[in-house]
């Protein structure tokens, strides 16, 4: 019983950040409104006995992304108003309206439709077996002491997805590259446009030892 | 994820590694860090070396895979989440050399535009990474981990002219839709997982391949992942994105989205249909007729109005997306001829494409755009890129005996055999679009050959050594495709089937 | 009512706790402080110069380049920790998949150290 409350309440704030997300006018607020959101599912992962993932929605998620999105926001300057009044592409905005309304439709009938899952098996079942699977309080390791989320998460992480993660440390990487490519202004002084080689749509044909220095040209900031 | 982990042994279990079969991804990766590495000692001073240890890398990460494919036997790791077979090893083979041939197209373009060169060419292979591993993953996170990896990379590549606000709206443009696709295949993705239990591609399809009919799950689950992958294959309507993206984006990594990239939605595609959902093809065959229907008619039909050679390419590209969609809508009924047809597609398409592109690089160097009228008279100044120009549309017209003709062919061949009525009318939908198709590429060769130069400007272009390579690389390949047809059938003569029951 | 919930009871209890502190300290305050306000008291206080413009204001793009860097560390320290957890179950050769992931991300931030985004100029 506790459990039905817990999940109505964490899944009605889930949905109302969610809401709040789109509808709320000014960006800063739709970001406060993501955390709401966020800290619903976070407690909808407890509810699933997911407490290290509760504990990551938390942490990454409301505690660092958000604030990510926060400085993108502040970044482009909230101050600047924008005339919504005018639709860029005519009956843009009742296409998408009708499109979104049918998406939700669609998905929620499916999941009305498909409470059996796919073919008679579904998350909660051993597909080979059609049992239910065991749960994640029955499980008992080789000590004899439960197993913790955790656990099972390392586990599965150190070995199945082993090449998947550490393929996760390249794309953290690359996106910090990328972020400092895409950031990195020339060096104090300079203006980009002082810097611009041709307003075609393509470089300059210059010989290549005839280049310009590079390092005297700014570019490292360094 | 519960129900995943609890189906797992109790305890630790150290996976066997098979450091031959991960050998081009280390090779590769290692590559990667050593371009970063070098760009952290030296910064800008390392700047002409670059260019010169990604090709290494590159051909490096040859060498694992031709010894596999000498090897010859299939193998398997985590469980079957990574798999080496001969279809993976051609299409990480494309992908690797398609990225060599868009190094030697780059490194110009990119030092003589002065854009940043040490990061270019680490992004350019970490995106090479992904899609080499994307050419091996039968798992749905492996698969997800492989896509980001290979597209995050393009977003940051597409806007590296950013001091053009062209540029600019095409990374911006690219980056939007691309997340906007990979949320709604994370979506599907999530809901086969819920469907099935399980991530492993083999485990999902014992699941949901049983007969009857599917449930809503599965069938919603499967459109999804479908629409996300048509989105980075650029089907129609979910082809948006490019004819921007790639007017905007530099020339080579625009040749590379237009191949690589495509190539590597298509991979994906392909283990998704052939090992995931093999079996319900009474909910893919369908989704995949529309999409390929759709892309070559509409794709063919803006072309006609293209002025832009990029876009226009662009547009052929969508085009070409859907002759490869062809036979995947029949890949149940004939699943070996249907991925046969696509992969060799691939193969003759990365060539003839990369090839196009080159000589827009070549030719816009001193043209300074690719409008199309800018090609009137190119005979008069540059004969041996016109030459090479009319192979390349002619091979993507499919004209024998380039290697668009036999791609082509084999296309109709599959749907043909199918034998079943939507085949057919799929087959005809090929024939008329080919037609189409060129009048678009003829044109272009009437005004290259027959009109005289604009301003009667008949001074030469000087192309540089890497251009040259490139060209003659893709026009050989392009001609030896067309004339010995047993090359490509050979090696493309894969099957995906061999862990499925079906 | 099962274990787990019970033990985020205490949580929860905490939390409501907090709420109702604040709010009893600034309710208290609100009753008890004289309210007389004029144009003086209620403008903002910014280090005695009379405040000009919209407090939102646009920010430099140096705080994206650091709140991604902490985006990214916050990632590695969600790996690491069910690594950390059961340390001696993953024995060797988890400690050396751990090495190599830590050493990209490494790379990441030498890279963004030497480029000289780091500096606060």
């Amino acid at each position: 019983m506790t459990e039905v409350v817990v999940f109505c309440v964490a899944a009605a704030l889930a949905l109302v950040g969610a809401l709040g997300v789109v509808v709320s006018k000014n960006p800063v607020h739709s970001a406060l409104f993501l955390i709401q959101t966020l800290m619903g599912v976070a407690v909808l992962f407890v509810l699933q006995e997911a407490h290290f993932l509760a504990a990551v929605q938390v942490v990454v998620y409301a505690g660092a992304i958000v604030i990510l999105f926060l400085f993108v926001i502040m970044l482009l300057g909230v101050d600047k108003a924008e005339d919504f009044a005018v639709e860029p592409i005519a009956g843009q905005r009742p296409l998408a309206a009708v499109v979104g309304g049918a998406l939700l439709a669609i998905g929620l009938t499916v999941m009305v439709v498909a409470v059996d899952g796919s073919t008679g098996t579904s998350a909660t079942f051993d597909p080979q077996t059609g049992q239910p699977a065991e749960t994640a309080l029955d499980s008992i390791g080789a000590d004899g002491q439960p197993i913790t989320d955790i656990e099972r998460i390392g586990r599965v992480l150190f070995s199945d997805y082993a090449l998947a993660f550490e393929i996760t440390a390249a794309l953290l990487t690359i996106a910090v590259i990328g972020a400092v490519v895409l950031t990195r202004t020339v060096s104090r002084g300079e203006r980009l446009d002082d810097l611009e080689p041709a307003s075609f749509d393509l470089p300059p044909v210059a010989p290549h030892d005839n280049q310009p220095d590079h390092d005297s040209a700014g570019e490292s900031g360094a | 994820m519960l129900a995943l982990l609890a189906q797992q042994v109790p305890d630790f279990v150290r996976p066997d590694i098979d450091w031959h079969a991960a050998a081009p991804e280390l090779t590769l990766l290692t590559f990667g860090a050593l371009v970063t590495m070098m760009d952290i000692v030296w910064l800008e001073k390392g700047r002409k070396l670059t260019s010169i240890v990604a090709s290494i890398g590159l051909l490096a990460t040859m060498v694992p895979i031709i010894t596999l494919a000498v090897d010859g036997a299939d193998r398997s790791m985590f469980g079957g989440a990574f798999v080496v077979d001969d279809y993976a090893l051609i299409m990480k083979a494309v992908f690797i050399l398609t990225g060599y041939v868009v190094i030697l197209l780059s490194t110009n373009y990119i030092a003589e535009g002065d854009y940043w060169e040490n990061e270019y060419y680490g992004l350019l292979l970490s995106s090479i990474l992904g899609m080499i591993l994307m050419a091996s993953a039968r798992d749905l996170i492996t698969i997800f981990v492989a896509l980001e990896l290979l597209s995050i990379p393009a977003y940051m590549l597409a806007t590296w002219r950013k001091r053009d606000l062209k540029s600019n709206e095409a990374g911006m443009k690219y980056y939007l839709m691309g997340v906007f696709a990979s949320a709604i295949m994370l979506y599907g993705m999530s809901l086969l997982y819920g469907g099935s239990g399980s991530t492993l591609l083999t485990d999902i399809n014992e699941s949901i391949s049983g007969p009857g009919d599917p449930s809503a799950v599965v069938v919603l689950g499967i459109i999804f992942v479908i629409v996300g992958f048509a989105f980075k294959v650029s089907a129609v309507p979910f082809h948006t994105w490019a004819p921007d993206t790639y007017e905007g984006a530099p020339t080579p990594i625009t040749a590379f989205l237009s191949v690589a990239s495509k190539a590597a939605g298509f991979v994906a595609l392909m283990n998704m249909l052939f090992v995931g959902f093999f079996g319900r093809d009474d909910v893919y065959e369908p989704v995949i007729w529309i999409l390929a229907a759709l892309s070559m008619t509409v794709g063919n039909l803006i072309a006609l109005r293209q002025t832009n050679m990029v876009r226009l390419l662009a547009y052929s590209g969508v085009a070409q997306a859907g002759y490869m969609l062809a036979p995947l809508a029949v890949a149940g009924d004939v699943p070996d001829s249907a991925l046969a047809a696509t992969v060799g597609y691939l193969v003759i398409y990365a060539a003839m494409n990369l090839g196009a592109f080159a000589v827009v690089i070549a030719v816009a160097r001193k043209t300074r755009t690719a409008e199309i009228d800018d090609y009137r008279g190119l005979f008069h100044w540059a004969p041996g890129l016109t030459v090479a120009m009319t192979v390349f549309l002619f091979a993507l017209a499919g004209i024998p005996p380039l290697g668009g003709w036999w791609a082509k062919f084999r296309i109709m061949g599959a749907v043909i055999e199918a034998n079943t009525a939507a085949g057919v009318v799929m087959g005809i939908f090929v024939a008329v679009n080919s037609v189409i198709a060129l009048y678009y590429y003829a044109r272009i060769g009437v005004k290259m050959w027959a009109e005289p130069a604009p301003d009667d400007d008949t001074a030469p272009v000087r192309v540089p050594v890497s251009l040259t390579s490139a060209l003659v690389l893709t026009a050989a390949a392009t001609i030896a495709f067309g004339v010995l047809p047993g090359l490509v059938g050979e090696v493309t003569k894969v099957s995906l089937l061999a862990g499925v029951g079906g | 009512m099962s274990d787990f919930l019970r033990s985020y009871l205490t949580v929860a209890i905490f939390g409501l706790v907090g709420f109702a502190l604040v709010g009893a300290f600034l309710g208290l305050g609100r009753l008890l402080r004289p309210d007389k306000p004029n144009l003086a008291k209620t403008e903002a206080y910014e280090s005695g110069v009379d405040p000009t413009g919209d407090m939102w204001s646009q920010s430099n793009i140096r705080y994206y380049i650091f709140a991604l860097l902490f985006v990214m560390f916050d990632v590695e320290a969600v790996f690491i920790f069910p690594w950390a957890a059961r340390l001696e179950a993953y024995e060797i050769f988890g400690l050396i998949e751990m090495a190599i992931f830590i050493f990209i991300l490494l790379l990441g931030l030498l890279y963004a150290w030497r480029k000289g985004v780091l500096k606060w100029v």
